[in-house]
């Protein structure tokens, strides 16, 4: 019988253990979570659709904004992972580096924008969340995630690229470039 | 009459501003508005049950002691920066990435197992940063051919697409950790 509670009080304390950690989690960030997204929603409703299409096919003209800006748009306005919706203002050669650019955004993006990929907050704020039990600043952290993200996103996308042009022939046979493609239109 | 006309423009202007001004106030509040409920459908939809089942998972690890194996295993890897490098290279294994990909559900765990390993002083916080790269080199990876097509690729294009994406993870990955490890300098150390 005593062997029986002691199992019952073992099985239950699993759950009590998870219940505190599910209250610290729901009281510590979320609340700060809901209202940012809520001012963020809203502003991505007034600035509007249309301004945000123009912003992104203005950033695809050139190699560096196409790698830096243009996801950055893409992400914060139309979030995870409508964001890659982006990828037709581009030539298909670019589609592959522009992708791998875009959704390595989609995690640094988090600490400061949670509205981006509200869905997957947890590899920022796992670790956050344990530097702030231990009293540091998380500021800082996040502030220093968005840049280093922005840093590789555009080395990503360069690197992508580069492979890319480089897999093409050998995969679609000798002499195939993607440009064709843009041509031929239609076809899907 | 030349007042009374004058009167009446003077007025009109008035009502023109002040409802423009109505209208403007109008489409803040709605804006707003509409962003609770957005915010409010997506905690409850995507955001509170992941944290229900991270709960679950830290919970059970916390409690059954599980921690120190993991600590164990993990400690190491996550505690200096050759251990990140290996640590992303192993996700970001053409092979392994895709599988690990979906939902950021792999990189989430360790993400959070790795916060509660720096809460007990097994990895320093500076090991942050570099941490946030090394267990995320993956991401993405699962979702290429479905992203692709979000942005109207062709079918050859996704083809080439795939497999350029997941041979410059190996590659990208581990230059993004070595950057984000120089980038921590100072931040907690």
């Amino acid at each position: 019988m005593n062997a029986l509670a002691n199992g019952a009080s073992y099985f239950i304390g699993i759950f009590q253990e998870g219940g505190k950690v599910f209250v610290s989690l729901i009281g510590g960030i979320l609340p700060t979570v809901i209202v940012l997204m809520t001012a963020v929603y809203a502003l991505i409703t007034l600035i509007g659709e249309e301004k945000v299409e123009l912003w992104g096919r203005k950033a695809s003209k050139n190699v560096i904004t196409r790698y830096t800006i243009m996801p950055i748009i893409a992400m914060f306005f139309l979030t995870n992972p409508m964001a890659y919706t982006f990828g037709k203002f581009l030539p298909e050669k670019y589609k592959p580096a522009f992708y791998d650019s875009a959704v390595s955004f989609c995690h640094p993006i988090t600490g400061l924008f949670p509205h981006a990929n509200p869905g997957e907050l947890f590899v920022y704020l796992g670790i956050a969340t344990g530097l702030e039990k231990i009293g540091l600043p998380i500021g800082g952290l996040a502030i220093r995630y968005l840049l280093v993200g922005i840093v590789v996103i555009f080395i990503r996308g360069i690197v992508t690229e580069k492979i890319t042009a480089f897999l093409t022939p050998r995969i679609l046979g000798d002499g195939v470039l993607l440009d064709s493609l843009d041509e031929e239109g239609g076809e899907k | 009459m030349m007042t009374n006309k004058k009167g009446s423009t003077g007025l009109k202007k008035m009502s023109d501003l002040l409802g423009g001004f109505g209208r403007g106030i109008g489409k803040v509040v709605n804006a707003l508005y509409d962003g609770g409920r957005k915010t409010i459908d997506m905690m409850i939809r995507n955001i509170i049950p992941f944290i229900a089942f991270i709960a679950f998972v830290i919970g059970l690890i916390l409690y059954t002691g599980a921690g120190e194996a993991i600590a164990k295993g993990l400690a190491p890897l996550a505690s200096n920066i050759g251990g990140l490098i290996i640590l992303g290279l192993i996700v970001g294994f053409p092979v392994l990435s895709p599988v690990l990909g979906p939902g950021a559900v792999v990189a989430q765990v360790i993400g959070t197992l790795v916060g509660t390993l720096i809460i007990a002083g097994e990895i320093p916080p500076q090991m942050a940063l570099p941490a946030f790269f090394a267990i995320d080199v993956q991401v993405g990876c699962d979702f290429i051919p479905v992203g692709l097509s979000l942005g109207e690729a062709k079918p050859k294009t996704v083809q080439v697409g795939v497999p350029a994406v997941l041979f410059s993870r190996e590659i990208t990955g581990v230059i993004a950790i070595i950057i984000a490890y120089f980038a921590s300098f100072g931040l907690y150390s």
